[in-house]
């Protein structure tokens, strides 16, 4: 069954079918918010908040784009929106797990390192950030990033590249050692 | 305009794919779980406000999704729009200027200037519902009504019992109106049945009383 028999069965109050359609798409949603939020539990909300969120105006999908594009799109602004909530920028308190986990790093990068490139890619403004992990992490295309963010084409395209300077500018010695 | 890594951001890339809050397996069956109960029913499809209040038991579950923030943020909205409806209402008092932060009692106001809306709009279903005939702008201000009781149940989140439960009851009865505005009033059998099952349960609950034991008698509401 297409998504678009599944849509529209779904608006017709159907669960089986949105389960399906749900199926087909979470694992994509919940590693784009894991990777934005960085935490289990609030990647787990994000992605629940998504999926109801679409449920509540599936009526207003016309089939103008695929399905999963303008899931994408909603996801994205619910995680920005949850974002906003919380404060990302607070220090995180990194646990003996965590730096386990960096420390044996199969790239080899000392922890050090590691934490200087992870804070540069928390610090970077949001707008950057959430091109840049949609794009070089989670293999996005500029055009679903567009539709997500609600801009053009060739604006993805400038804060994927400006996001790229800036890391570039930050971690200058950083990525020397790293690579 | 540049998309293809040079040599050292690729390296880079590689590295942040692997460890920059490298994803768990998705846990499906449990976001499953979690999510379905707040699936609220499609095409008017009306059930109990008893079933409902239950399932609403399985919702606003996360604790991080009510800092104060939020709470600031939902006044500010309510407030804001308290204002405008202020300065645009006929013999308007003087408006309620934007606020910084949400305190209780500001909440407070918000809150009741919103049960007098919402007084409004049931009064008029009261009357659509004897005619079978839902009036056409009722769907969007009953829409518009749901939000800001949720944004309400948010901010408020534990601070005065007898208002949240209020909200609550508000908020299934509006979710009803709206779930039968959504499906059109082309059947009028239809819609006489269904808001009268909406209306039945704000009778049972006694919930235009309680909202009148709220709202303060006297001028300073006029025009809301």
């Amino acid at each position: 069954m297409s998504d678009l028999d599944l849509v529209k069965r779904a608006k017709g109050g159907d669960q089986a079918a949105f389960r399906a359609l749900y199926d087909a798409n979470v694992d994509r949603v919940f590693r784009l918010c894991f990777r934005m939020v960085g935490e289990e539990g609030q990647a787990r909300e994000l992605t629940q908040d998504a999926f109801v969120r679409v449920w509540e105006v599936l009526d207003q999908f016309r089939g103008d784009a695929a399905f999963s594009t303008w899931l994408h799109s909603i996801a994205v602004s619910v995680v920005l929106n949850g974002l906003r909530k919380v404060d990302r920028h607070r220090k995180r308190e990194r646990s003996l797990e965590d730096a386990g986990h960096l420390g044996s790093s199969p790239r080899g990068a000392e922890p050090l390192v590691a934490d200087r490139i992870r804070e540069a890619v928390d610090g970077l403004p949001e707008i950057y950030r959430t091109v840049f992990l949609m794009y070089d992490l989670e293999g996005f295309p500029h055009g679903e990033i567009s539709r997500a963010l609600g801009v053009p084409v060739g604006t993805s395209k400038a804060r994927l590249h400006r996001a790229r300077e800036m890391l570039r500018e930050k971690l200058g010695e950083a990525m020397r050692e790293y690579a | 305009m540049e998309e293809r890594p040079d040599e050292g951001m690729e390296e880079l890339l590689k590295g942040l794919r692997e460890e920059y809050n490298p994803p768990p397996p998705t846990p499906r069956e449990e976001m499953w779980s979690a999510l379905q109960p707040r699936l609220e029913p499609r095409d008017g499809e009306v059930v109990s406000l008893d079933a409902a209040r239950e399932a609403k038991a399985a919702r606003r579950p996360a604790p991080y999704r009510r800092p104060l923030g939020w709470a600031a943020a939902a006044a500010a909205v309510l407030v804001v729009g308290v204002g405008i409806g202020r300065m645009t209402a006929p013999g308007a008092g003087p408006a309620i200027g934007p606020v910084a932060a949400a305190s209780p009692a500001l909440l407070r106001v918000a809150a009741v200037e919103h049960l007098v809306r919402t007084e409004s709009l049931l009064t008029l279903v009261r009357a659509d519902a004897r005619s079978g005939r839902l009036e056409p702008a009722v769907g969007s201000w009953a829409r518009s009504l749901l939000s800001e009781t949720r944004l309400l149940l948010d901010a408020h989140a534990g601070a005065d019992p007898v208002m949240m439960e209020l909200l609550e009851d508000l908020e299934l009865v509006l979710a009803q109106i709206v779930g039968v505005a959504h499906a059109g009033g082309g059947d009028q059998a239809r819609v006489r049945s269904e808001l009268s099952l909406a209306l039945g349960g704000l009778d049972a609950r006694d919930v235009l009383p309680r909202i009148q034991a709220v709202i303060p008698a006297g001028p300073g509401l006029a025009g809301t």
